[in-house]
């Protein structure tokens, strides 16, 4: 357990761009460190002990304070930042409630950022309360669950690492260098990239924050400048990842003039859990996913590499490819066992073919490829539903062939053409 | 605390999953080893594609990320639809027609690890292109997934991977079943067959794949 050296609290209110000032002045009434968050702001109350009394009447003090300000909200005290947030946080809805570190023990696990397969697990063995997985030696729970969940641990043990910043307005933290001489290769400016990343890494995670979203700009010669936006989908602080990232989107496209300064920028944005599930379906981790796309990308072109989308038309292709999504990996709410179905694959391109036609009937089909006698054919189909069209005029079978395969057969003017395979 | 110890010995973990090691196609028959090269081949209309939807749709249901190499441009969304394969949990990855870029794609997703499947489709290439890949590729994905979860399954009109793949089916089909008469005929049916060509001979599993008209 943590000395009561430091202690901290928090008022979450309902409404704080309304009432940010009068927050930030209760706040600094109590302490000189305040930080404003999105929902409430957070002080140092550290030593208050001796002036108040213990940690109950420093949160009393501070409701006390909020009710003489006519302002809603709800006070946490405790003795690690995190603690205070979430004890502060978990009675919204109520107002001029204040709560202490005591309250933290009884916690239901759900306030922690814990994964929904793990809370499973805990649930399961009768594990519900902060107090109730403090019972649990730590080290077996590292064990179990990998040193990440280490992060878990200090939390519920109080002591995170995460500080006090009074930043208030920051939403990014920036890194520059001006080259003494011009480089026309970026591949040269990677260690000094990497400088820059290790910086920002550690200024962001000193504030407790993440990023998914760092911005490079390139001063070049002729008073050109080149910038790059560069997001993930997740938030992370691996450098090298970004490294690998920021080198591999940069190589795509690259700057057309020699490079005189290099400025970069990451942005703020909240840390994603740090536990993942333990019994959770296969799927790459996302930096691994979005650094292989990357490099495919990069192989096959970008407009080749994404997810599938069903359109919502009747054409002859009612899909398209999403080049900017990424498989998520999610489950189905509904897992339904489907018998195998006869699937199509299409010929691209679609292959020449000549048809012979005996009193209406198809009789025989001669392609580069192969060529056979018609054993079975339904049709005419149209595919396509835009009857303004060209496509319109387009018309198909489903035609079996000796000694081959199940096609269909497309006919568009006067040119036939096999336009793929029932496989 | 030992009664309350939520923790279970790593070995006891192995155990586990170890169970899961093993996919399993009940429809049809198939039982597949996740951390090895499967091939499935097969000529025209012989349901390579039919049968490989019906295992993405398996896993992709399950929540496990698929990757498909599509070397030749083929995939139908639709199909795959169809076979209720969940399309938001796919990475699709076109190659044009270009072997070379295949198999590199396919190296990057293999390298990524933790893919559920990568389905390498080598089906509309050339087959004399595909006899000039050298066979050290496939040892390198064979070692690359080895103790994965991964299952890497590659479909051709020939067998391609050698002693690289565990398991090796062929693919036959024994006819189509239409319905209606004269010019008014549906499609309803391809009655399959397959063989593992490896490990055992038996005699050919029978299988039946239906079309499915709900969409028209």
């Amino acid at each position: 357990m943590p000395t009561r050296s430091k202690l901290f609290a928090c008022i979450i209110s309902p409404d704080v761009k309304r009432d940010e000032e009068v927050l930030l002045s209760i706040a600094y009434s109590f302490a000189y460190r305040v930080e404003l968050l999105t929902d409430g702001v957070l002080f140092d109350v550290s030593g208050l002990e001796k002036l108040v009394g213990n940690t109950k009447a420093v949160a009393r003090e501070v409701l006390k304070k909020l009710k003489e300000s006519n302002v809603s909200g709800n006070v946490g005290v405790a003795a690690s930042i995190d603690a205070a947030l979430i004890i502060a946080r978990e009675n919204t809805g109520l107002d001029h409630v204040a709560v202490t570190d005591e309250k933290f023990h009884q916690l239901h696990l759900s306030n922690l950022e814990i994964d929904g397969d793990t809370l499973g697990v805990f649930e399961s063995l009768g594990i519900s309360r902060v107090e109730e997985l403090q019972q649990v030696p730590s080290d077996e729970l590292v064990a179990r669950y990998g040193q990440d969940f280490q992060n878990v641990i200090d939390m519920i043990n109080q002591s995170t690492k995460r500080q006090l910043t009074p930043n208030i307005k920051e939403k990014n933290v920036s890194w520059s260098y001006e080259l003494d001489t011009a480089v026309d290769d970026f591949g040269q400016l990677i260690f000094i990239l990497n400088r820059a990343l290790d910086d920002l890494v550690a200024d962001i995670s000193t504030r407790a924050m993440s990023t998914e979203q760092v911005d490079i700009r390139f001063k070049l010669e002729k008073k050109s400048e080149k910038s790059y936006e560069i997001k993930t989908s997740f938030p992370t602080l691996d450098k090298n990842f970004w490294l690998k990232l920021v080198n591999l989107r940069i190589s795509v496209d690259p700057p057309q003039a020699e490079i005189l300064s290099i400025s970069v920028v990451a942005h703020f944005t909240k840390p994603r859990p740090s536990q993942t599930g333990l019994y959770a379906a296969s799927k790459p981790q996302p930096e691994s996913l979005l650094l292989t796309v990357g490099k495919i990308k990069k192989l096959v072109n970008e407009e080749n590499v994404g997810v599938p989308v069903m359109l919502e038309q009747r054409l002859e292709r009612p899909f398209a490819l999403d080049a900017d999504k990424l498989p998520v990996g999610r489950e189905s709410k509904e897992q339904k066992l489907v018998p195998p179905v006869i699937a199509f694959a299409y010929y691209d391109p679609p292959i020449p073919a000549e048809i012979f036609v005996r009193n209406r009937q198809l009789i025989y089909l001669r392609t580069p490829e192969f060529a056979g006698r018609v054993l079975a054919y339904s049709g005419v189909w149209r595919s396509n539903s835009a009857w303004w069209g060209k496509s319109w005029r387009v018309h198909e079978w489903h035609v079996e062939i000796e000694n081959a395969g199940i096609y269909r057969l497309q006919k568009k003017g006067d040119e036939w053409f096999v336009a793929g395979e029932f496989d | 605390m030992k009664q309350l110890s939520l923790v279970k010995s790593l070995a006891h973990l192995k155990e586990e999953q170890k169970l899961s090691e093993e996919v399993l196609l009940e429809p049809i028959g198939l039982s597949l080893t996740r951390g090895t090269v499967v091939e499935v081949v097969g000529g025209a209309s012989s349901g390579r594609t039919s049968i490989l939807l019906n295992l993405i749709s398996k896993l992709t249901q399950e929540g496990e990320v698929c990757a498909l190499v599509d070397s030749a441009n083929g995939f139908d969304p639709r199909s795959a639809v169809l076979a209720g394969v969940e399309l938001n949990n796919l990475l699709w990855v076109r190659c044009d027609g270009d072997l070379e870029n295949a198999f590199m794609a396919a190296d990057f997703l293999v390298q990524a690890k933790g893919f559920g499947m990568i389905w390498l489709n080598l089906v509309g290439l050339s087959r004399q292109k595909l006899r000039m890949v050298p066979r050290t590729y496939w040892y390198r994905y064979r070692n690359r997934i080895k103790e994965t979860p991964t299952l890497f399954v590659v479909t051709a009109e020939d067998a391609v991977a050698g002693s690289a793949s565990q398991q090796s089916f062929g693919l036959e089909r024994r006819g189509a079943t239409w319905s209606g008469m004269g010019r008014f005929k549906l499609l309803r049916e391809l009655d399959v067959t397959w063989r593992s060509r490896k490990h055992f001979f038996g005699p050919p599993v029978r299988t039946k794949v239906e079309f499915d008209y709900s969409d028209v």
